[in-house]
């Protein structure tokens, strides 16, 4: 797990952490790396074409919104993806929670740390699907303005429930808490480069984490 | 023609697959399988037919989904989607197979995973049951499970709102546990306890894989058992599966040959699968069962077999402490909890419950307190109450095999409580007394512990769930009782031969050097036969105790357990302060966030005399105020300040206990921040964050948790009078809810003032939703209570 992640989720920014910080993220790290499961789903489909409910996916899935229709623009295929560390990490900080908030805090940054990274593997499966094609950066739901009440369609769609445990609340929170649904573009022409594609239009724009180190989230 | 009557083949056949079926007709991607229905009843139809024609005896209608969150935008009624899958089954089975009301998950996960209620689930799968009893179903299946809460939810469901038979089962990983952590004792000890008619495995695996599974359970019930296996493990190279139909029927015709009754396919299979089946077993026997099923209790995600000693922690009790009183009567769940987990780590196996105070709602309480441990420790638990409502509210929301602790021989407690303990599929504990008070001989005892276990068995509770406790009495007083004692519980272990429980504590009160006398009882009735003591596990000389016996008895196989208690390498033992930490002032030990040394110097100032809110005023609040200046200019970071609260707050412990034992009593309480993380929302941490930081800043903290109702907030300042209200909301989604909140508070006149953080949040937007304050983070969450309270 990318350590230098979780510092920065947890505030610290590119400085050094004191020892026993360290030592204290490096060991959260393996029990999170211990309690997950990773498990998730993916199905790739044609995209259709646009309408004023936003963008037609081949079942009948309609995406909604400016944003994943700047997203997908130029790509006549989307992937679809949920991922998930399962349970028992939830299990892991819920009971951190009632021991130690700190040990909590850093076990919270881990789980989202390493959420994030087993979609760079699943997204990273999915390309080797497609080789010679371009892909813009994986777009949840949540971002811009693409309704975050998709989720649970999304999960429909993937039979994610059934086949791995992944649901949707009432308000549409994923549960197991550390999950991620994402959409990928798939182009057989070549894209413009992240920062033409998206900072300008990101919600995140004034407060991104990487925006202010000079970076971007696809770099 | 009835399950019963079924029940008498050597073989029940099921059938396979409804969704892969119904795909195959044309039914899309992601859309609701049981509208076809209505929508395509000519598919279903065909799909019964066929599967009658395979030889099913059992059909299940295609109702798996028909729960009325999944119909909700579909424009039908529950009722309506059940009676019509039920009446297509129905016309395709004749007379020759009977209809189940098919019942899968609900979609949504129940506490304390996601946040669907216990009894909302229940309410929806009543709707269920109750659409499928009217419908004319033959029996109900509850299938593709993953949750035991959930599995309980609906088959109390089934079991209260209708009267047909249930079969229950649940789908398993490869790494034989569910997506949420159930494993095969922990679903057979419970289903089969809640009286489920036959219990088994559906999907996710196929047959070959399943075979571990089947053998782990047929060891943890003597219910009739069902497999429903996918076609096979999912064919990496394309859209089908590893094995074909002649595998598939003969792997699953070896699980039927080695026990298993009722046998179907689930994902992937069809008619060909179930014909195949039927040919491999014509004129086969399948095998019973020999071994007993051990005595046993669990938690949703964790077995623990009497089959040793197993120590049950005792330290969940308010008597005679009056720290733990001061918390039950605040509602402080955290107190409890960390009682809990401490006791869990010093080696517990079982953590009893016990929340009855006077002037406390124990019938509200037990459930409460059940559900929160629950949700931090897979402990299996005890409910202790002489309340019989108390008792079944707790196992109601108890998930796994609890123990009732406790009847005794007087008849009015048996009929009082021994049905709940039928009803729930609990263990009980019998003690050795009655009406008349305790006998003094252990023959007497012996013959109420034979009247107690009549008394179950007479009700259908089997003799191994039935625990005997032949009672200590306190040897100052008594000296010729611990012998007594002893005597009755060697004769309960071979004339009833019944599991045994003691509490053991009580036998040294008034004596000096307890936990000497303590440990050598313990050991002395362990060598009677003592199966369950109930003791302190943080004191280690018992713990040490009950790890020599099992040594000494050959138990602990290798010295396992022993040598990771106490062989140097094997296992690191706590690590020791760090060098010279003790020698450090109590404000330092907090700035740098050192838990165990502070609550030792802390208590160390207190013994010395020191006054305790002269410690709180004069040495922790500065403290705490020198790292959150640090934090603010950028010198710390948040883990290193909640590190130093968490120091602050074991300080804190050390001073409330020396408050709550000072002969005055407890100072009177002032009114608390109340916090909350808004409905619909589960994230919880920077909640909790704010709640410690506030807390060692000296500040009474009532927290509600997370998902809370705005009826709840409103309800919890006026019962308290707080002043000042901290609402948390992680997403967009959820500023609605505290929005709701807000204006519930001001509707209702409450003269509190109401401060908002998260993530999502901007000062703007907190302005507009009515907030007093914005927290940008949850130092500032302090500096504001400070200027609200003073």
């Amino acid at each position: 797990m990318d350590t230098g992640e979780v510092l920065r989720a947890l505030g610290y920014g590119d400085r050094e952490p004191d020892g026993a910080t360290l030592a204290l993220v490096r060991a959260c790290a393996g029990e999170v790396r211990r309690a997950a499961v990773p498990r998730w789903r993916s199905a790739v489909l044609a995209v259709l074409g646009e309408d004023e409910g936003g963008v037609r996916l081949e079942g009948g899935l309609t995406l909604p919104g400016w944003s994943i229709r700047d997203h997908l623009r130029g790509c006549d295929r989307a992937a679809v993806f949920c991922a998930t560390l399962s349970a028992p990490v939830d299990a892991l900080l819920r009971r951190a929670q009632a021991e130690d908030m700190a040990r909590a805090l850093v076990l919270d940054c881990c789980a989202s740390t390493a959420v994030e990274e087993l979609c760079d593997r699943v997204e990273e499966e999915i390309r080797a699907g497609f080789p010679g094609c371009s892909f813009p950066h994986r777009f949840s739901p949540g971002y811009g303005d693409l309704p975050i009440q998709l989720q649970g369609e999304l999960l429909a769609l993937l039979d994610a429930p059934r086949r791995i445990g992944l649901c949707a609340s009432e308000r549409h929170i994923l549960t197991p808490r550390k999950s991620v649904t994402a959409i990928l573009g798939i182009s057989r022409e070549a894209l413009p480069p992240v920062e033409e594609r998206s900072c300008q239009r990101c919600f995140l724009r004034g407060r991104c984490q990487y925006r202010l180190r000079g970076k971007t989230c696809g770099s | 023609m009835d399950l019963d009557t079924l029940l008498t083949r050597e073989f029940v056949f099921l059938d396979g697959a409804m969704g892969t079926q119904l795909q195959r007709r044309g039914l899309p991607l992601g859309a609701v399988p049981e509208l076809a229905n209505l929508e395509h009843p000519d598919w279903l139809a065909d799909i019964h037919r066929s599967y009658v024609e395979a030889g099913s005896d059992i059909l299940y209608a295609n109702t798996f989904g028909a729960n009325r969150e999944k119909l909700a935008r579909s424009g039908r009624t529950v009722a309506e989607v059940v009676s019509a899958g039920v009446a297509l089954a129905r016309q395709a089975a004749a007379d020759r197979a009977l209809v189940a009301l098919d019942v899968g998950p609900l979609g949504q996960l129940l506490e304390p995973n996601g946040t669907l209620r216990f009894e909302e689930a229940y309410d929806r799968f009543a709707e269920v049951m109750e659409a499928g009893a009217a419908a004319g179903a033959d029996l109900v299946v509850i299938e593709t499970m993953a949750d035991l809460n959930e599995a309980r939810a609906a088959l109390l469901a089934a079991k209260e709102r209708t009267s047909l038979p249930v079969l229950v089962s649940m789908s398993f990983e490869a790494d034989r546990r569910t997506f949420l952590g159930c494993g095969v004792a922990s679903m057979a000890l419970t289903l089969s306890g809640l009286g489920a008619d036959a219990i088994g495995i559906n999907c996710s695996l196929g047959p070959l894989e399943m075979a571990p599974l089947v053998d782990e359970l047929k060891r943890w019930t003597d219910l009739p058992l069902l497999l429903k296996p996918n076609a096979g493990l999912p064919d990496p190279a394309g859209g089908g599966y590893d094995i074909g139909p002649e595998q598939f029927a003969a792997a699953l015709a070896g699980l039927g040959r080695a026990g298993v009754q009722l046998l179907g396919g689930c994902c992937g299979t069809g008619p060909e699968h179930i014909a195949l089946l039927r040919r491999e077993l014509e004129g086969a026997r399948r095998a019973r069962r020999a071994a007993a099923v051990p005595a046993a209790v669990c938690s949703g995600t964790r077995a623990v077999a009497i089959d040793r000693v197993r120590v049950i922690g005792e330290r969940i009790n308010p008597t005679g402490k009056k720290r733990f009183q001061q918390a039950l009567r605040e509602g402080d769940m955290d107190y409890i909890l960390s009682q809990a987990l401490a006791q869990t780590d010093a080696g517990a196996d079982i953590l009893d419950v016990n929340v009855g105070l006077p002037d406390v709602d124990e019938v509200r309480l037990l459930p409460e307190t059940v559900r929160a441990l629950q949700a931090v420790t897979d402990a299996p638990l005890q409910l202790d109450s002489t309340d019989p409502a108390a008792l079944e509210g707790a196992l109601r929301a108890c998930c796994g095999k609890a123990i009732v602790n406790s009847v005794n021989g007087d008849p009015e407690t048996l009929e009082a409580i021994l049905p709940l303990v039928k009803k729930y599929g609990a263990a009980v504990v019998g003690l050795t007394l009655d009406q008349n008070g305790i006998p003094k001989t252990a023959e007497e005892r012996l013959a109420i512990a034979r009247r107690i276990l009549d008394a179950a068995l007479a009700l259908g509770i089997p003799r191994r769930d039935v625990y005997i406790d032949c009672l200590t009495l306190t040897v100052s007083a008594e000296q010729a009782a611990a012998g007594e004692t002893l005597r009755a519980v060697r004769m309960v272990k071979e004339e009833l031969r019944l599991k045994t429980v003691l509490g053991v504590s009580n036998i040294s009160f008034g004596l000096p050097a307890r936990p000497l006398v303590n440990q050598n009882f313990l050991t002395m009735a362990m060598t009677c036969g003592l199966d369950l003591p109930i003791l302190n596990p943080n004191v280690d000389a018992m713990m040490a105790a009950v790890r020599c016996f099992h040594l000494l008895t050959n138990v602990d196989a290798e010295a396992r357990d022993f040598l990771a208690a106490y062989g140097g390498d094997a296992a690191p033992t706590p690590s020791a302060p760090a060098a010279g930490a003790a020698a450090r002032p109590l404000g330092e030990l907090v700035e740098l966030g050192l838990r165990g040394e502070a609550g030792q110097a802390a208590r160390a100032l207190l013994a010395a005399g020191e006054d305790p809110m002269a410690l709180v005023d004069g040495v922790l609040i500065p403290a705490l105020d020198r790292v959150g200046a640090q934090f603010e200019a950028g010198q710390r970071f948040l883990p290193q300040l909640i590190q130093a609260a968490g120091a602050a707050q074991a300080a804190f412990e050390a001073v409330r206990e020396a408050l709550a034992a000072r002969q005055d009593g407890p100072p009177v309480r002032r009114a608390p921040i109340v916090l909350a993380t808004v409905k619909g929302d589960i994230h919880d941490i920077g909640k909790n964050i704010v709640k410690v930081l506030l807390e060692n800043y000296g500040f009474a903290v009532l927290d509600l948790g997370r998902d809370v109702d705005p009826e709840r907030v409103a309800r919890a300042v006026r019962e308290t009078g707080a002043p000042l209200v901290g609402l948390s909301a992680l997403m967009t989604t959820t500023l609605k809810s505290m929005e709701e909140t807000i204006a519930l508070l001001r509707r209702e006149g409450l003269p509190c003032r109401v401060m908002v953080g998260g993530a999502v949040l901007t000062a703007d937007y907190a302005a507009r939703i009515g907030a007093d304050f914005y927290a940008r983070d949850a130092k500032e969450s302090v500096d504001i209570a400070r200027r609200v309270m003073g």
